[in-house]
């Protein structure tokens, strides 16, 4: 007990000194999870209604697939973006390994089947007729859809939210793909594990609250925004 | 010339005929009420006069022009009528954008909508919910929404789907003076299907009767009414007095018909030997207590079987040698003190009576 | 209205993230011959980067954080320090994902340069290896050495003992007493409940092997560093099988175009440049007593 009220002062201490290496792995945390959110969102909502509204052979089947991907391991994912990305890997000429584009990278894989699935189970939750309305009313194919999408806001940036949380918490991606180089690729979830590793369980602590603290408040506010 | 016009329309839906060669003529600036009992393709009939969509088997002329096929020219004319479902769609969104959306896709501008907009909402008077949640309201409240949503594309035909069948009366009554108003103001063609006879009567200039997929009767409302052309046309309009007779004597128009083992004296068109179905209307039957010597031609002593009141009035059941169902108010069947087993006389007209062809034996 | 807020908000954010990222790949001391803020084509394409895998005791000690920030300022390059393990870093080398490998196993280092991965060793600094374990020594090994101390642990059962088990130069080292001693590794591994395969760096080891009061084969350097937050002794610290040489190997571009072979060069040469030699020797004499490296300049020490 005693140790957990000493990372608490220690967080509280950090927080308001503003501590610059917490702030800055906060600061980076934030942004890869942003970054790889944003852009697996961009694609899977144009990506989740084309699945949506077409009809294909295969299409449950694409379907369940996403979904059995929503609770695939971390090191899994990290370590299939470093064989990629190393050197001697297939696109290592790019020079991605242990740089934070490479963590966005990873991330936004791991988000990709849950934000892209829940969209299509967003989707799928509009009775049919509201396109039919929507088309009966003179909207052209497209603004219908667009319309549809609308209907389900609230589901989707749910589904947002989820991907972002799991971005932001995990550690398999950004320790391997990242390397946990101080400066440059450290987050807080892998300062966390060098730091418990060390020894130095106040700061874990201290880093673990900031952590929920920070997804916390991001939650809050995408919530408000969902308030309309 | 009709502004749509409809040729041995059929629709088939897995190999079952859902409607059956339906010739329409519906007339510009009239109202046309499409009546018919639950599951008659009153629906069906509605969304393939709308364009919505493609029927298997004949013809659909909107002014003059053939849009059966020819896509382009069913999107050219289906633009010019709007539909109102009989559960409408709401979009999550206030009740103003909702109306606005359709005007919004069709990219006008901002000013011209607001005016519209705000003009349509007076019309099916929401204007006060104007920045409503339109999922928030009330399903008669939504109704006029859907309306007034259908109005604001300036419509030449405005189709409604049984508009007021899941309305409590009070919201009943509210729509359809609303309607009543539309129609005076704009002078829009409205075809619209109800299984509310009544519904049909108050709004409608004409009304088709839609039963298992076929037209039964086009008519005024009076004509339906009062002229039902089949037995299943009237029991569906709820004339209760339905009797089985043959012809057996006829002078000029005057028949007499036989009806089990009694004498009916009617004004009827068909010849000897035609079997019809008699019908009377409750209406128009007299009870009295003692042999009527009015000008009543039928006049027929039988005992009451059942009293049962409905509202003001009291519906009387008689055997006179064949079943017959009259009406009277509450004040006359107290002061004629009419009960059960009580025997009275009951007449009708003439031509109080309305005759059928009869097909069965 | 309400709309726009609601834009302007998220717009907002999007911004505040967009600074963060770029404001947070910088270093905290700017090097003097780049702007804090580095251009597009360096977040994507890092260029100016030079990486470096180390064996944990190197990081663990805090010398590389010590040396790191001289090293930037010099050379004006950042320096990526990726914590591994002698195994790892070998991997990592043979891939060209590194530059530079610092690390503690000859025998494997000196094969990573005949399969021509790496150009040169260079050992540039050195100390030595202890057993360390409780203060009660259980399993009485205190004084002997180090073969014959493992094989009274082997023999007699009393006393566990953690193991790196992370392919390590340290899990190098204690394989050699193993052999030494005469035992097959394997068969250690084997072993009933004392010997433990911890699977981590040394720094974590060591708190591992003082929270359950056990043995384990560690470095000086990391023992000194960690010798406040652990309530281990030195057991055994005699014998020339002991002697833990650090070297810093570069690359070869041969093998691996992508390497930074000049940069590389720079950071080894820096490593034995008398000026940090004589920082390297005197790293942490204020801090523990005693220095926890001896520096060698590039020579092969005698035991």
């Amino acid at each position: 007990m005693t140790e957990l009220w000493q990372g608490l002062i220690k967080a509280i201490q950090l927080i308001v000194t503003f501590d610059p290496e917490v702030m800055e792995i906060a600061g980076r945390s934030l942004a890869i999870a942003a970054t790889s959110c944003s852009i697996a969102s961009l694609m899977c909502l144009p990506l989740g209604s084309l699945i949506h509204f077409s009809r294909f052979a295969g299409k449950r089947l694409l379907i369940n697939l996403l979904q059995t991907l929503y609770s695939v391991p971390t090191v899994a994912i990290g370590l299939f973006v470093f064989v990629l990305f190393s050197r001697a890997g297939p696109i290592g000429g790019l020079g991605l390994v242990f740089t934070p584009i490479a963590i966005v990278i990873g991330q936004a894989l791991l988000v990709t089947p849950i934000i892209l699935g829940l969209t299509i189970s967003a989707l799928s939750g509009v009775d049919k007729a509201v396109t039919e309305t929507a088309i009966s009313l003179g909207a052209s194919r497209f603004q219908a859809i667009i319309l549809t999408i609308k209907e389900v806001r609230y589901a989707i940036l749910t589904a947002v939210i989820m991907g972002f949380g799991r971005a932001i918490s995990e550690v398999g991606i950004s320790l391997m793909v990242g390397g946990n180089i101080k400066g440059f690729t450290r987050t807080i979830t892998t300062a966390i594990s060098l730091e418990t590793s060390k020894g130095d369980i106040e700061l874990s602590i201290a880093l673990g609250i900031i952590l929920i603290l920070l997804a916390m408040i991001i939650n809050f506010a995408l919530n408000r925004l969902q308030q309309r | 010339m009709s502004l749509i016009e409809t040729i041995n329309l059929g629709q088939q839906f897995d190999r079952r005929y859902v409607l059956k060669e339906i010739n329409l003529k519906i007339d510009k600036g009239e109202v046309f009420a499409l009546i018919g009992p639950t599951g008659a393709g009153k629906t069906t009939l509605l969304r393939l006069l709308d364009l919505l969509e493609i029927s298997s088997s004949g013809t659909v002329y909107f002014d003059g022009v053939d849009v059966t096929r020819s896509q382009r020219h069913r999107l050219e004319a289906r633009r010019r009528m709007s539909f109102v479902q009989q559960k409408p769609i709401v979009f999550t969104m206030s009740v103003y954008d909702n109306i606005a959306c359709g005007l919004r896709w069709r990219h006008e501008k901002d000013q011209t909508i607001r005016q519209k907009v705000e003009s349509v909402l007076e019309l099916v008077d929401m204007a006060p919910y104007s920045s409503r949640n339109a999922k928030t309201l009330s399903g008669g409240e939504t109704q006029r929404v859907a309306i007034a949503r259908a109005l604001i594309a300036e419509p030449e035909v405005l189709f409604l789907d049984e508009p007021t069948a899941n309305l409590d009366p009070a919201s009943t009554a509210k729509v359809e003076e609303i309607l009543a108003h539309i129609i005076r103001e704009q002078k829009t063609t409205v075809v619209m299907a109800t299984h509310d006879m009544s519904q049909g009567q108050r709004i409608a200039s004409r009304i088709g009767v839609l039963m298992s997929g076929e037209i039964l009767q086009v008519g005024t409302p009076n004509e339906i009414f009062c002229l039902p052309s089949t037995k299943e046309v009237a029991e569906f309009i709820g004339v209760e007095n339905i009797l089985n007779g043959i012809v057996i004597e006829k002078d000029a128009n005057l028949a007499t018909i036989e009806v089990n083992s009694s004498i009916i004296q009617a004004i009827s068109d068909y010849a000897v030997g035609d079997r019809v179905y008699v019908i009377i209307r409750p209406e128009d039957i007299t009870f009295t207590l003692a042999k009527d010597t009015s000008s009543a031609r039928n006049v027929f002593k039988g005992k009451i079987t059942r009293t049962t009141p409905v509202g003001p009035l009291v519906r009387i059941e008689v055997d006179c040698g064949f079943p017959l169902l009259g009406v009277v108010t509450k004040k006359s069947a107290e002061e004629l003190e009419l009960s059960i087993g009580k025997e009275v006389y009951t007449s009708f007209k003439a031509t109080a009576i309305h005759t059928i062809k009869r097909w069965n034996q | 209205m309400k709309k726009a807020t609601r834009y302007l908000i998220s717009i907002v954010i999007l911004l505040a993230m967009l600074v963060s990222f770029i404001g947070c790949t910088t270093e905290e001391e700017p090097t003097q011959s780049k702007g804090s803020i580095p251009s597009g084509e360096e977040l994507l394409q890092p260029m100016e980067r030079l990486r470096v895998a180390t064996t944990t005791s190197l990081y663990d000690t805090g010398l590389w954080g010590y040396l790191e920030p001289i090293f930037e300022e010099r050379y004006g390059t950042e320096l990526d320090v990726l914590y591994a393990g002698t195994g790892i870093a070998l991997e990592y080398g043979r891939r060209g994902d590194v530059d530079v490998i610092t690390v503690h196993s000859k025998s494997r280092e000196e094969q990573f340069i005949a399969e021509g991965y790496g150009v040169e060793r260079i050992p540039f600094a050195y100390n030595y290896f202890l057993i360390v374990g409780p203060e009660s020594d259980p399993a009485g090994i205190k004084e002997m050495t180090p073969e014959d101390a493992f094989k009274k642990l082997a023999d007699t059962g009393t006393g566990s003992f953690i193991s790196r088990g992370d392919d390590s130069g340290t899990h190098g080292k204690e394989k050699a007493i193993w052999k030494g001693a005469g035992y097959d590794y394997e068969a250690i591994r084997q072993a009933e409940e004392w010997y433990i395969e911890a699977g981590r760096g040394m720094g974590p080891t060591l708190l591992m092997a003082s929270e359950k009061q056990a043995y384990t084969l560690c470095d000086m350097g990391t023992f000194l560093a960690y010798k406040g937050k652990i309530d281990l002794v030195p057991i055994v610290d005699k014998g020339s099988i002991l002697l833990n040489v650090y070297s810093a190997i570069a690359c070869n571009p041969e093998k691996n175009p992508k390497v930074k072979y000049e940069m590389a060069n720079n950071l080894v040469n820096f490593l034995t440049s008398p000026e940090i030699q004589k920082l390297i020797g005197n790293y942490g004499t204020k801090q523990y007593g005693v220095p926890l490296f001896i520096p060698c300049a590039g020579a092969e020490p005698q035991s």
